[in-house]
C-alpha cells in the first residue's frame, strides 16, 4: 500500500505528544447535499477543525460497509458518514439504506471491542453548510475523548 | 510421474479428511498419481517423520485447520519449507475458521471459561505441563506463510478435493469461481422486500422460494458458490462456511450492505433482528475479517 507523505510540518514532535492528539477522520460524503454543504461551509468561511478527510461519493446509498472498516483498520481515528435528510436523496431512497446498514455496523463493532462512536452518520443538505461545520466540530470532540485508534496510525 | 503429497492437520475437526475419504471407490482414480509421506489422520506419522523429509521435495502439501496452538505454527512453516505448493485446504486454513469467533475475547477469559467455568467442569485446572502453549490470536496462515492454492468450505465437498487434486496433478491452474451459491440454487427468487427475520425453527418454509425472500437469513449471495447449494437445497439457510467469493475482503461488510438495501424494516428492527453479529455473518471466516485484524494488532501492540 503506498502511503502518501504529509507535508505538515512538525509532526514528529507531535507523535510523542499524547496532550495534543489530534485525530484524523474519514468522512464520506455525498455528491448531492453533504458535499455540497461542505463546500458551502467552505466558501462562507465557516470555522472548524482541519481533521477530516472528505472523500465524495454519489450518494451514501453506494457506501459500502467495508469501506468504513478498511478506514478504521488503516488508522482512521474515527469515520464520519454525511447524506442527504431522509426523504431528500437524489436517488430517493439511498440514504435510508446507509441507515440500516449503520445501525448492524455500530452493533457490531460493539460487538468486535471497537468503540462504536468512533462511527458516526449524519444528515446534513446543501444549503446547511453549518449544520456540516457543526457536525465535524462534534466529530472531533467525540474522537478526542476517546484517543486514538488502537491499531496505530497508518494513514 | 508419481507426485509426492502431504497432509497436515492443525487445530481443526479434520472433517476435511472425512470429506477426501468420503470419496470412497473415486479415491482410486487419483490415489495411484500420488505418493503419501505424511497425513496423520490416517497413517502413523510423527512431526519426526516429516522434518526428515529433504525441503521443497513434496510436490503438494495441504494444510488444514488454523494456528491455535505454538504446534500448529511450528507445523505450519514446516509444511511451507518442505513442499513446493501449498494448499490452504478448508475454511479453518483459509480464513481462520470457526475458532477464529474466538478473536472476540482475550486469550485468558477462553482459557478461564473452557477450563475453569465450564458448567461440567469440577476442580477445574488450565493444563499447562507438556502443551505447546497457545497462540494469542487465531492469524489466518495466508497471513503467516505464502499459499499458492486456496479452497475453503467447510469441509470442502469431496468432489471439490477431487477436482483441485486433479487439476493440481495435471499441471493445470486451479482458480475459485467467481459465481455464489445463488448462481447454484435450483429456488425461484423473486425481488426481496424482507419485513420480518425468521430463526430457522419458526413457521413454514416453502420449499419451491428463495429462503431469505421468505425472511430466513440465507447467505448464498455473499458466499462462494462451490459446494453446488447444499443446505438450501435441503430448505436449510447457507451459514456462508465457504467464505465470500474471491474479490470480496470482508465477508460480514459485504453481508450487513447487502442487508441493509433489501431489507423492508426500520434499522431499529433491524438491529434487533440480529442479536448477535459476528456470530451470524462471520461463521467461519472472522479471523480474517477487518474487526479481527484490529484486534490483532491492537494486541501485538500491548503485548510489545
Amino acid at each position: 500500500m503506498i502511503t502518501p507523505k504529509t507535508t505538515a510540518p512538525g509532526k514528529a514532535v507531535r507523535k510523542d505528544k499524547k496532550s495534543t492528539f489530534e485525530p484524523r477522520i474519514m468522512a464520506f460524503c455525498c455528491n448531492w447535499c453533504s458535499y455540497a454543504g461542505a463546500d458551502l461551509a467552505g466558501t462562507s468561511r465557516m470555522q472548524m477543525p482541519p481533521n477530516v478527510r472528505i472523500i465524495r461519493v454519489n450518494c451514501t446509498g453506494r457506501i459500502d460497509i467495508s469501506f468504513i472498516l478498511d478506514a478504521l483498520y488503516q488508522g482512521a481515528d474515527g469515520v464520519l458518514v454525511s447524506g442527504c435528510h431522509p426523504g431528500d436523496c437524489h436517488y430517493t431512497s439511498g440514504n435510508l439504506k446507509m441507515k440500516s446498514r449503520f445501525a448492524l455496523l455500530k452493533r457490531l463493532l460493539e460487538e468486535a471491542g471497537l468503540e462504536p462512536e468512533r462511527v458516526h452518520l449524519q444528515w446534513a443538505s446543501a444549503a446547511e453548510g453549518e449544520v456540516f461545520a457543526e457536525g465535524i466540530t462534534n466529530m472531533v470532540e467525540r474522537i478526542k475523548k476517546l484517543g486514538p485508534n488502537p491499531v496505530g496510525r497508518r494513514i | 510421474m508419481v507426485k509426492r503429497i502431504a497432509l497436515a492437520q492443525l487445530s481443526s475437526c479434520w472433517g476435511c479428511d472425512q470429506s477426501l475419504v468420503d470419496l470412497h471407490l473415486k479415491l482410486l482414480d487419483v490415489l495411484p498419481a500420488l505418493d503419501i509421506v505424511y497425513w496423520p489422520a490416517v497413517v502413523d506419522y510423527k512431526m519426526a517423520d516429516l522434518e526428515a523429509i529433504p525441503n521443497h521435495s513434496i510436490h503438494f502439501g495441504f494444510v488444514e485447520g488454523s494456528c491455535r496452538t505454538k504446534e500448529d505454527l511450528h507445523l505450519l512453516r514446516l509444511m511451507r519449507q518442505k513442499s513446493k505448493l501449498l494448499v490452504a485446504w478448508g475454511s479453518c486454513s483459509a480464513y481462520g475458521g470457526v475458532q477464529g469467533l474466538g478473536n472476540q475475547w482475550e486469550l485468558n477469559d477462553l482459557l478461564e471459561r473452557k477450563f475453569l467455568k465450564a458448567d461440567t467442569i469440577t476442580e477445574g485446572r488450565i493444563p499447562e505441563e507438556n502443551l505447546p502453549g497457545f497462540t494469542e490470536h487465531v492469524t489466518p496462515n495466508p497471513d503467516i506463510v505464502d499459499f499458492e492454492v486456496i479452497l475453503p468450505g467447510c469441509p470442502p465437498t469431496s468432489e471439490n478435493t477431487a477436482e483441485a487434486l486433479t487439476a493440481l496433478i495435471s499441471g493445470k491452474p486451479y482458480d475459485l469461481p467467481d459465481k455464489t451459491v445463488c448462481d447454484q440454487c435450483p429456488k425461484e427468487r423473486k425481488e426481496k422486500k424482507i419485513k420480518k427475520f425468521f430463526r430457522t425453527h419458526e413457521g413454514h418454509i416453502d420449499p419451491n422460494k428463495c429462503l431469505l425472500d421468505q425472511g430466513y437469513l440465507c447467505l448464498g449471495f455473499a458466499t462462494i458458490g462451490l459446494c453446488g447449494a447444499q443446505c438450501p437445497t435441503v430448505n436449510t439457510p447457507c451459514k456462508g462456511c465457504f467464505g465470500p467469493p474471491p474479490n470480496i475482503k470482508d465477508h460480514g461488510a459485504k453481508i450487513i450492505s447487502a442487508l441493509g438495501a433489501i431489507a423492508d424494516m426500520t434499522p431499529e428492527e433491524l438491529e434487533r433482528a440480529f442479536p448477535d453479529p459476528i456470530g451470524s455473518f462471520y461463521f467461519t471466516d472472522y479471523a480474517s475479517s477487518y474487526l479481527s485484524r484490529i484486534r490483532g494488532k491492537q494486541r501485538s501492540r500491548k503485548k510489545k
